[in-house]
């Protein structure tokens, strides 16, 4: 086949690329007039306005459907994820590692703490009820004030020997730490079908061996009357209950492996891919 | 040198032998003559076997091939795949960085570059795999052509392949034969040779077996390697084979030259370097904002890693290249047989064909074309499947003349044919007799049995003294036992010997009114470039000639004069009926065809006027001469759009004057050129700058199908060396078939516009994601992966559909591309694909992942700015807009969700583009959204394999579905404008439309060359033409090239900037 490209050499390309940006003999600015360039601007402008309200319409639109209270689907969240405080992560999970005979170790440990317990002061709380049935508290109407719904209290001295009121440093310099159990809001979500779920702490892969765990409140149960829980614009004040679990015999400069499940139907704690699906995993090592 | 040591041993050995055996015959033996007798005898096959064994078969070295191992690499690193690599490199990069810092999760990077290396190596051996088949097709097909040579061994004369040829072999050739080796001729009869491959002289050189110089290259009594035999015979002794043949000598020097880069070739790689680019300074962009953002230059990386394959449509080359053979499989099914898949692409953008007549145009065979009796012509049936002939047969002139024609013919059928179709039956007999055998044979009936009721007693055959054939025959009715004499031959000889006439049956006395209509008969049929044959016959009185007669043919005694003069009949050798048809097409399809055949001039012109090729309406120069009847020198020959130009006329034309013939007359046709001539004429087309495609059969052709830019060989008629020469190979060896060939390349290039397009225009959105998550801080739209699976899983199959998109009706109505300004992707198609529809198809993405978040419990607001809490492993409670909390892996999940349903809207949307793409002009409701059925296979293809790579709600595949239907609107309401207000749009680019429409919508540029050019003719192939070649060359803006049309056709070096 005959060639059918010709080689052109370096300045005959530059002059072409010249004379492209700004012919002077059509008046052609980058292959086109200037006016033609208007046209151009002014209808990608046009288009790109349209584009932009019709995105905002979907939007709109989208948020005009959406429910304001509960999301429309909750497929992905069946169980509910749970957190422990303090919250140090290392490169693999969270690692509670403190010297008993440095401060500066727990300080911040117990900063931390008092921290997250000062929105369970009686004066965060005030806006909330107290509750005293051992049921799931079921509001299918909006009983509170503007239309909300009524959130039970939850307050730190709750959790008594580790609410922080009486030791300020959690047990931390003796030895016996206490940490603080959170499980995640999930909207009309029942826990325990009826039974109060609980808070049970292990050593990892060995389950048999005895760990000496005080919780508080007792049995370490998340009473039922927090739940279901009715979402943020229903239950503005609503604050998660919490169970606080002390350890007392943890051997000093071991790393120990801890896992604190929380027990109870429709709680499921052995997803392989979620360490923090209904369990809380740890590692802990107290120096002295 | 020991060669002929052995020889001269041979030759004693021989001699000495002869001398035994005669020597009392004679006491010396003439030298000559013994070596006349060894010449005879030839090698013996085992002292051949040892010299082949010794110097290796006789055929040159391939030029250092490829190895197969650096093809393979080469395929590895080509086109998208280095910018794949520098992915994969940068995925495993951060991997180790990732990895030696402990991360959490280092491994996904590692996989990323796996499987970004698994793309690229996938493709490679998927290119390879398609390379290597071509050439494999190629390679199968240069063996199924294998070179014999007629050698002497062992006193026998065998067909051998030519590689086996040793030294000191006896072979022969003869007119049309490759010379199988370096050959000294010891006998030659009429010998010529073209050694244009060799010397570049056109003319071939006589042979002879004298020695006339002492230049091997000079003497005439060698004939060389791979030089080609033109006519003539001749007997030779093979003195070098191999690469030790003069040819091989320079074919180490040849081999260099590389393979010029076919039309196609040229609009990939420049389409490879448009999206290279986009995606390079889109990534390095991004990047700089990105770390100017403050993100980690590791973070930043893998941004760059997401904009290089959001960029590159992976799956887009494997697809031109499944495009491209399928093409070329259906052009081998309408018998056009291409050697290299991207000649597919060149043929369509084809502007000139220079056709051969005989074989390509017509049937290349006689056939009764008219009919005079009872003074009037008739026109017969000259199609190639005719079973019944239309014509009044009821005047019994016809009976007689029919009887004539049955009678007078020596022609028979082959045995054994009685169930073919009678023109596809195998007659013995010449051209003419055949013609009129199986022209009686599809009027009367069986030819035969009517012969054998009408008895032969005696004939007399053609000879060319008498132009005449008599003979005298037996009626076939009983009570009749009058002889009936039956006469054809030259007309006017005819009617010399006819004294009567007959006139609807009756015999009527020829006076001269009668014979004047004869005469304008004859002369009609003749001007059509007709052979015409005159009929009579006389019944012999019975009493003159009892059934006893003695008919002595050397003595005539009978009469051969006052005969009763029935009737003429003329024939042809017909056009192929579909030439027409494909001639029209090739008109309104913008290419010029001109024919050049060695034959007459005036069979020429009528052939060509029956095609087409010169339409009814055009005349030459001498039809305008006639027809005011002044000489031919005062014609304005700008008057004339058709030109019949003679050989002898070409040989003293100057170069300029071919070009002004080429340039002026749309409808050419060269008659009785040699093949030399063939080249010059191709040469002359391609100095207009047209892509010229030739087609050819005789070896000769093969420098004028080398010369063109798409050579085109007859499968059937072809010599090797043409096939060899030609780019693509026309297996029924007609006409119609290059115009399918047409079609299908322009229609491939079209579709693979269409196909671009639609790979295009998902790549935005698939960038936009990364982009919008870089500046925004939302979480991740679309995954590195997830946009694999789009290019390379569902986008595939329904690429390599639009491939199989028919045309949109107007394909063959517009002019050829101009392969300078109409590129396979060009600033329109890429603009609108990217800023237009694959804005909204972003949008509609954007919309479908905004509603899976917000349905889960994020809503817009809450995931703007979010990215760094988001991506955190340390955080397990993060609060959605509801007081909901999330752990990290649940998060995840949910964005894995969204990348589903970011991929689902993009599949429902590409379906949409998919539909748009089936046209570019035309509304979907013309082109009919049934008619290409490989779409739905596209379309049920991508969504099923969406549906087996992803769960998600169904509600989610909807939402993107309005903004499916905009795009199908908009693009709708786009083809419309282009419809109605063509020009205008394209002209402001809004739109993309057919550039090729300028014919319709704007005269060429304000060239007064090309101004010239369109206002005076019609020829749209050559304005075009004339466009791209004014891009080339200065046109001198005087009068005198206004009026003197194509001097600006003279070549003058350019001087930049110098246009005034």
């Amino acid at each position: 086949m005959a060639t059918l490209n010709e080689k052109k050499t370096c300045s005959e390309r530059m002059e072409n690329f010249r004379r492209f940006v700004w012919n002077p003999e059509t008046k052609l600015f980058m292959g086109r007039t200037l006016i033609n360039w208007v046209w151009i601007s002014l209808y990608y402008l046009a288009f790109y306005v349209v584009m932009t309200g019709l995105f905002a319409l979907s939007i709109y639109s989208l948020m005009r459907t959406v429910n304001p209270y509960e999301p429309d689907y909750q497929d992905q969240l069946k169980s509910p994820g749970v957190t422990l405080r303090p919250d140090v992560y290392g490169d693999r999970g969270l690692q509670i590692y403190y010297n008993t005979s440095e401060n500066k170790t727990w300080e911040r440990l117990v900063t931390t703490l008092q921290t997250f317990l000062t929105a369970y002061t009686p004066a965060a709380q005030h806006l909330n009820v107290n509750c005293t049935g051992d049921k799931y508290f079921i509001q299918d109407t909006f009983d509170g004030p503007n239309n909300t719904k009524l959130s039970c209290k939850f307050t730190s001295d709750m959790l008594q020997n580790c609410s922080g009121i009486a030791d300020p440093t959690f047990g931390f310099p003796e030895g016996k730490p206490c940490f603080i159990i959170k499980m995640n809001r999930i909207i009309k979500f029942y826990p325990g079908n009826g039974t109060a779920p609980r808070v049970d702490c292990t050593y990892v892969g060995d389950e048999s061996r005895p760990l000496e765990v005080d919780y508080y409140p007792v049995n370490g149960t998340f009473n039922l009357h927090y739940f279901p829980y009715y979402g943020k614009k229903a239950q503005p004040t609503y604050s998660n209950p919490l169970v606080a679990v002390k350890f007392l015999n943890i051997t000093r400069n071991v790393e120990l492996k801890i896992v604190c499940k929380i027990i109870g139907a429709g709680i499921t704690f052995d997803n392989v891919h979620d360490p923090y699906e209904g369990k809380v995993e740890f590692k802990l090592k107290i120096e002295n | 040198k020991t060669e002929t040591g052995d020889e001269e041993e041979k030759y004693k050995d021989l001699k000495g032998n002869k001398k035994k055996k005669s020597e009392d015959l004679k006491k010396e033996l003439d030298l000559v003559s013994v070596a006349k007798l060894l010449f005879h005898l030839g090698l013996s096959s085992s002292r051949a076997a040892e010299i082949l064994a010794r110097d290796g078969p006789n055929s040159l070295t391939p030029p250092k091939a490829t190895p197969e191992i650096v093809k393979f690499l080469k395929q590895m690193v080509g086109g998208f795949s280095i910018l794949l690599w520098i992915g994969a490199v940068f995925s495993w990069i951060s991997f180790g960085i990732q990895f030696a810092q402990g991360a959490e999760s280092p491994f996904d990077n590692l996989y990323l570059g796996v499987v970004l290396a698994l793309v690229v190596i996938l493709t490679g051996i998927f290119a390879y795999y398609q390379e290597a088949k071509s050439t494999n097709i190629m390679a199968s097909f240069s063996k199924m052509i294998p070179q014999q040579a007629l050698v002497i061994r062992d006193a026998e004369k065998k067909e051998l392949p030519a590689e086996q040829l040793v030294v000191g072999d006896i072979v022969e050739i003869k007119g049309g034969d490759r010379i199988p080796a370096d050959i000294r001729l010891i006998s030659a009869q009429g010998c010529k040779v073209d050694n244009s491959s060799l010397t570049g002289e056109s003319e071939p050189q006589s042979r002879s077996c004298d020695f006339t110089h002492e230049n091997p290259l000079e003497t005439k009594n060698i004939a060389f390697y791979s030089t080609t035999c033109v006519e003539g015979t001749a007997t030779g002794i093979v003195i070098n084979t191999g690469d030790r043949t003069v040819i091989g000598r320079i074919a180490s020097l040849a081999s260099g030259v590389g393979n010029e880069k076919t039309p196609i070739a040229i609009e990939i790689e420049h389409f490879v370097y448009l999206v290279a680019g986009v995606a390079i300074s889109i990534g390095v962009l991004f990047f700089i904002i990105s770390v100017s953002m403050r993100y980690k230059i590791l973070d930043s990386i893998i941004f760059l890693i997401g904009i290089i394959v959001a960029n590159v449509p992976e799956g887009l080359l494997a697809t031109v290249t499944v495009s491209l053979s399928l093409t070329a499989k259906r052009m081998a099914k309408k018998n056009c047989l291409v050697k290299n898949l991207e000649a597919v692409e060149t043929l369509g953008s084809t502007s000139i064909i220079c056709s051969d007549k005989t074989g390509t145009l017509t049937q290349n065979r006689m056939t009764v074309a008219h009919l005079w009796f009872d003074n009037q012509i008739y026109s017969a049936d000259t199609s190639e499947d005719q079973t019944t002939q239309p014509f009044d047969q009821s005047s019994p002139s016809w009976t007689a003349l029919s009887k004539i024609v049955t009678l007078c013919n020596r022609a028979e059928f082959r045995p054994g044919q009685e169930n073919l179709p009678i023109m596809k039956r195998v007659v013995v007999g010449d051209a003419s007799e055949t013609a009129l055998l199986k022209f009686a044979e599809v009027i009367l009936g069986d030819v035969m049995s009517i012969r054998a009721q009408n008895k032969k007693v005696a004939e007399i055959p053609f000879n060319s003294t008498n132009k005449f054939q008599l003979s005298i025959h037996e009626t076939d009715d009983p009570n009749d036992k009058r002889f009936l004499l039956v006469m054809k031959g030259a007309p006017e000889r005819i009617l010399e010997r006819c004294s009567t006439i007959m006139i609807n049956g009756k015999e009527e006395p020829l006076d001269s009114e009668k014979a004047e209509a004869f005469q304008t008969a004859y002369m009609e049929l003749g001007g059509m470039g007709e052979r015409v044959l005159g009929f009579c016959h006389l019944y012999l009185p019975e009493n003159e000639f009892p059934d006893t007669y003695p008919f002595d043919t050397d003595s005539m005694n009978f009469p051969t004069s006052n005969l009763c003069f029935v009737g003429l009949l003329s024939m042809i050798d017909p056009p192929r009926s579909t030439v027409p048809d494909a001639v029209s097409k090739c008109r309104s399809a913008g290419i010029k065809v001109i024919m050049v055949t060695g034959d007459h001039p005036i069979t020429a012109k009528a052939i060509a006027k029956s095609v087409g090729i010169i339409s009814a309406t055009s005349e030459t120069v001498e039809d305008i001469a006639k027809r005011l009847n002044i000489p031919v020198e005062q014609v304005n020959r700008r008057e004339a759009t058709a030109a019949v130009v003679n050989g002898m006329e070409l040989k003293d034309m100057s170069l300029q004057q071919l070009d002004d013939i080429l340039c002026n007359h749309s409808e050419i046709v060269f008659a009785r050129t040699s093949p030399q001539q063939k080249l010059i004429i191709v040469e002359g087309c391609q100095r207009q700058g047209a892509v010229v495609a030739v087609t050819g059969d005789g070896v000769n052709d093969s420098p004028a199908l080398k010369k063109a830019d798409i050579g085109i060989a007859m499968g059937i008629a072809g010599s090797d060396a043409a096939k060899n020469a030609a780019d693509m190979v026309l297996l029924d060896d007609n006409f119609a078939s290059i115009v399918t060939g047409v079609e299908e390349g322009r229609l491939i290039f079209d579709n693979l516009k269409k196909t671009i397009a639609y790979t295009l225009t998902k790549n935005i959105a698939e960038l936009c994601p990364f982009l919008i998550y870089i500046i925004a801080s939302i979480p991740m739209p679309i995954g590195t992966i997830t946009i694999l699976f789009i290019d390379l899983g569902t986008d595939i199959i329904p690429s390599v559909a639009l491939a199989y998109e028919k045309a949109e009706s107007d394909i063959m109505n517009r002019r050829p591309r101009n392969k300078k300004k109409d590129r396979l992707v060009n600033e329109q198609l890429a603009v609108y694909s990217y800023l237009q529809i694959g804005i909204i198809q972003s949008v509609g993405a954007f919309v479908t992942y905004f509603t899976v978040y917000a349905e889960q419990g994020f809503l817009p607001s809450t995931l703007l700015g979010v990215r760094v809490d988001w991506e955190n492993n340390a955080i397990n409670d993060f609060e959605d807009s509801y007081g909901q909390e999330w752990t990290k892996y649940q998060r995840m999940y949910l964005q894995w969700t969204g990348y589903t349903a970011f991929f689902v809207s993009i599949t429902i949307q590409q379906v949409a583009d998919l539909i748009i793409r089936k046209t570019r002009r035309n509304s979907i409701f013309q082109q009919g959204l049934f008619r290409n059925k490989v779409i739905w296979v596209g379309i049920f293809s991508q969504i099923g394999i969406a549906l087996i790579l992803s769960y998600v709600l169904m509600a989610y595949w909807f939402v993107a579905v309005p903004f499916a239907i905009l795009i199908w609107v908009y693009d709708e309401v786009r083809k419309l404008f282009i419809r109605r207000y063509p020009g205008k749009l394209q002209e402001r680019n809004f739109l993309i439309s057919r550039p090729n429409d300028s014919r319709r919508t704007a005269t060429p540029d304000a060239n007064p060359c090309s101004l010239l050019f369109f206002y005076r003719h019609s020829s749209l192939a050559l304005s075009q033409t004339i466009q791209s070649w004014s891009d080339k060359h200065i046109c001198p803006v005087s009068e005198g090239s206004l009026i003197h049309g194509c001097h600006w056709l003279e070549e003058k070096p350019k001087k930049p900037g110098g246009n005034k």
